[in-house]
């Protein structure tokens, strides 16, 4: 990338070919002037120039073969250059550079060719010196816009795909009622991420004919590294199977793996309960996790304890397991923090109070599905944009 | 997030203000060097006047305590109210960093 740009530098002929190489179409309605330029800039090494001879002829030429940067002159019959400038940017939809050359000095007149789409402006009669460094200059910046444009949009498609991958992680709502149906549960859940990718994961499991864990976990931060600890936990979840009947038993083991794996700064909160729908009985353990709530049949609530060390700073962190009565007709609601933490608006944070009010409204709108219940009432609508991932659970006990 | 340093009676106060997130990693860093390069026992962060705190922000403090007891320097934390008092007792950072 070094040596564009510098005109006589001895690197020169080595590492300014790719500049060299580019078409460059050249519109003057006078011969004279086109001749000029088109001596100037062969004589810089730019071999591969176009003219035409007016604004029509330039479109036409737009059109047809679209060059990697146009000098354009103003005054010209038929069509001028303004005209030409939109037509390249409303029209064509080019974002080549333009380099309009003029002999009027007035700034009005510059600021409607820069408005009309002009990347640049040099004065008339061309100075050789600076139209060649000033072509080098739009030609250099355009080729990093165009890397730059190709990197992101590879970037964008990785991580459309990484998503795409995330997102089948979670389990479908068939695979779900499967497993809550049968043990005497309904089970709905929500999960969006914030930027792309994110941090947050909900599970599943039977752990016997009557019994089901849930399992959510925060994997702190969000983006990329927290997609792919989110990753690692779902490996991990997947070889802890024999300690799906015991909440402590897995919150230790997934403490311990996560210690080893993650960095000091890095860390999860997380729940993991055992319900049993036939006893009306729930056991849990917690990691940090926002306090879970206990709606109950008849009305008013109750937040569980969320409270806990968070996983994966400590080797001897404990759980205990924790017991809640859940009767039929009971929801248990477990969710992540990004539901009732508000950054941009401190004010509009919720309160577990607060949380629980709305989630309990929610629960009972007969005009509209839970979630947009749910969202309507804390963000206002239905469709925010959130700044973390938002994850939850709402778990519904109707065995007999 | 606002933060500000002084030395009393031998001990470096910080004092961390405003909203602590993921934002604020790149000035958080200079937090990070200047308790490294404090010549001290013991680190302070002050707490008081910060509003809010994601678990970012959390694991920043963990940063921080983990530089901090790598040079034999005690770090410990007071002042927290309100939304931060609550995280802090949620996720039980007490067991991992001393609070005063």
């Amino acid at each position: 990338m070094s040596g564009h740009g510098i005109p006589c530098s001895g690197a020169e002929t080595k590492t300014a070919g790719a500049d060299e190489r580019s078409r460059i179409l050249i519109v003057d309605d006078l011969q004279s002037s086109r001749t000029l330029i088109g001596s100037v800039l062969s004589a810089a090494g730019f071999l591969r120039l176009d003219y035409a001879a007016d604004g029509i002829e330039a479109i036409d030429r737009l059109y047809a073969d679209p060059p990697d940067m146009v000098i354009l002159d103003i005054v010209m019959p038929r069509m001028d250059g303004f005209e030409v400038c939109r037509k390249v940017r409303e029209e064509l939809r080019l974002d080549i550079p333009i380099l309009i050359q003029t002999g009027v000095q007035e700034a009005e007149y510059r600021v409607m060719a820069f408005d009309a789409g002009a990347s640049d402006i040099v004065s008339k009669p061309v100075n050789a010196g600076e139209l060649v460094s000033r072509v080098r200059l739009h030609l250099e910046r355009r080729r990093l816009m165009d890397s730059l444009q190709r990197y992101r949009r590879r970037m964008e498609e990785e991580l459309l795909a990484a998503r795409a991958m995330q997102q089948s992680l979670l389990m479908a709502d068939d695979d779900v009622g499967a497993i809550v149906i049968p043990r005497g549960a309904t089970m709905q859940t929500y999960h969006k991420t914030s930027n792309v990718l994110g941090g947050d994961l909900w599970q599943v499991f039977p752990v016997d004919e009557h019994r089901f864990g849930i399992f959510m976990i925060d994997l702190s931060g969000h983006g990329v590294s927290a997609a792919i600890n989110a990753f690692r936990v779902h490996m991990l979840a997947g070889g802890m199977m024999t300690l799906r009947a015991d909440p402590a038993g897995w919150l230790e083991a997934l403490n311990l793996s996560l210690f080893q794996i993650l960095p000091v700064e890095h860390f999860a909160t997380a729940f993991y309960g055992v319900v049993e729908p036939r006893q009306g009985r729930l056991d849990y353990a917690a990691a940090g996790s926002p306090p879970p709530i206990l709606l109950r049949d008849g009305g008013g609530w109750e937040a569980l304890d969320g409270g806990g060390l968070i996983l994966g700073c400590s080797q001897s962190a404990r759980y205990p397991v924790r017991r809640a009565e859940i009767g039929s007709g009971d929801r248990l609601f477990v969710y992540s923090d990004a539901l009732y933490e508000n950054f941009d608006d401190p004010d509009r944070t919720f309160d577990t109070a607060e949380l629980a009010e709305r989630v309990e409204l929610a629960v009972t709108d007969r005009a509209l599905p839970f979630s947009d219940a749910l969202l309507n009432a804390l963000f206002g609508t239905s469709d925010c944009q959130l700044r973390d991932d938002l994850t939850w659970m709402l778990v519904e006990v109707n065995a007999p | 997030m606002e933060y500000g340093t002084e030395i009393d009676t031998g001990r470096l106060i910080v004092t961390l203000s405003g909203i602590l997130t993921f934002d604020d990693h790149e000035k958080f860093r200079s937090v990070v060097t200047v308790i490294a390069d404090s010549d001290v026992d013991t680190v302070v962060v002050d707490l008081a006047a910060l509003t809010m705190i994601d678990s970012a922000g959390i694991g920043m403090l963990l940063l921080a305590n983990d530089r901090a007891g790598k040079q034999g320097k005690n770090l410990r934390l007071r002042g927290m109210s309100g939304h931060v008092a609550k995280v802090v007792e949620m996720s039980k950072l007490e067991q991992l960093i001393p609070i005063d």
